[in-house]
């Protein structure tokens, strides 16, 4: 399963559309809860819920085209791993970016993996570097641990980002890594090509995603852990 | 379009710019102006702020300080955007600028601006006036 919820850059959102829409994936569910923003957005004249879950026979996305609330993250967490429990998730795959000050001089933005379990080193196939140290706020945080705790296996991957600016270079780095874990061939040069349209498309959301991410302090991804592990 | 009514659209953005609480729409149909995301992150010696400028140039952006704690960005995009462009069909509005008031935590020494573009995003770092 893999998520791609909006936060640091809108990395996972991105890059989970140019997903579904590269491997055509099919509308399957969404996700409703009275603690959404009482919404719908709508796609070829239709309805459809801003929480909504795509598939194949091999592959569920789950994305979110509004902020996620706070009040939301927690229960959103819990529900998903009892899901994947129920299921028998083979893997709950987190797409996400990582702020950093200097992105601007970064040409190939880095790809760091948080895991549930020591076992899934092997799983990333180099495609990205184990995050050891440090704090994750928000969903894909209280994913990891819930999985970790259900012995779900679990990985987040976070891209280095713009803070606030959609960033699909990032996604499309994100993309590569997804590859790499999972063995799919999407092709990211369309996204790469339709950079600006999509930057500033997405530019309301980034904002909408903003104001959310201040609520649960996300800067405080920036600060260093006080204790050694 | 005249160039007072432009002015007045852009006094508009400004004031609903400086309302943190309230999300205006950013798009601003009378000026033809939209209001670009930005970042700023407070150092100790410099405030460093980040602008996303999707369709600018570098050559297209003008930096003015009408105060000392308080940056204005102006830029032409290089081609005009409408919402249809963007797939929105029921909303129609032609865009040709990006506009932004900052204001920042401390007062700056204009002289003193540094500037980098690079793949639309412009930073901007901000001595503090000593």
């Amino acid at each position: 399963m893999i998520n791609g919820l909006p936060d640091v850059g809108l990395v996972g959102l991105l890059a989970a559309s140019h997903l579904i829409s590269s491997l055509k994936l099919e509308e399957v569910g969404s996700l409703e809860s009275d603690l959404l923003p009482p919404m719908i957005v709508l796609h070829g004249g239709l309805p459809k819920s801003p929480v909504r879950i795509f598939a194949n026979d091999s592959l569920i996305v789950l994305i979110s085209e509004t902020a996620i609330p706070v009040s939301l993250l927690r229960p959103l967490a819990n529900d998903l791993a009892e899901w994947a429990q129920s299921n028998s998730t083979r893997l709950m795959l987190s797409l996400g970016g990582m702020a950093i000050s200097n992105r601007q001089d970064v040409d190939k933005p880095k790809v760091f993996a948080a895991i549930s379990e020591k076992g899934l080193e092997s799983k990333l196939n180099g495609a990205a570097e184990i995050l050891e140290e440090g704090y994750i706020v928000g969903a894909y945080g209280l994913l990891l641990r819930r999985c970790a705790e259900t012995s779900i296996p679990a990985i987040a991957l976070l891209t280095q980002a713009y803070y606030n600016h959609p960033d699909p270079e990032a996604a499309a780095v994100t993309l590569t890594a997804v590859n790499k874990i999972l063995g799919l061939d999407i092709e990211i040069s369309e996204l790469l090509k339709r950079g600006e349209e999509i930057r500033l498309r997405s530019k309301d959301m980034m904002h909408r995603t903003q104001e959310e991410m201040s609520k649960m302090n996300k800067s405080h991804e920036y600060d260093l852990p006080p204790l050694y592990g | 379009m005249s160039s007072d009514s432009r002015r007045g659209g852009r006094e508009e953005i400004m004031a609903t710019s400086e309302i943190s609480t309230i999300h205006a729409s950013g798009w601003n149909i009378a000026t033809a102006c939209i209001e670009p995301l930005y970042n700023l992150m407070v150092g100790a010696t410099e405030v460093v702020l980040t602008i996303d400028l999707p369709y600018v140039n570098q050559k297209q952006v003008k930096l003015g300080c009408p105060a000392n704690d308080v940056l204005e960005i102006d830029a032409e995009t290089s081609r005009k955007i409408t919402f249809k462009d963007l797939g929105i069909k029921h909303r129609h509005g032609e865009f040709t600028c990006y506009h932004a008031r900052i204001r920042t935590p401390f007062p700056i020494d204009e002289t003193k601006i540094k500037t980098k573009f690079k793949r639309g995003v412009l930073e901007v770092h901000l001595p503090r006036l000593k």
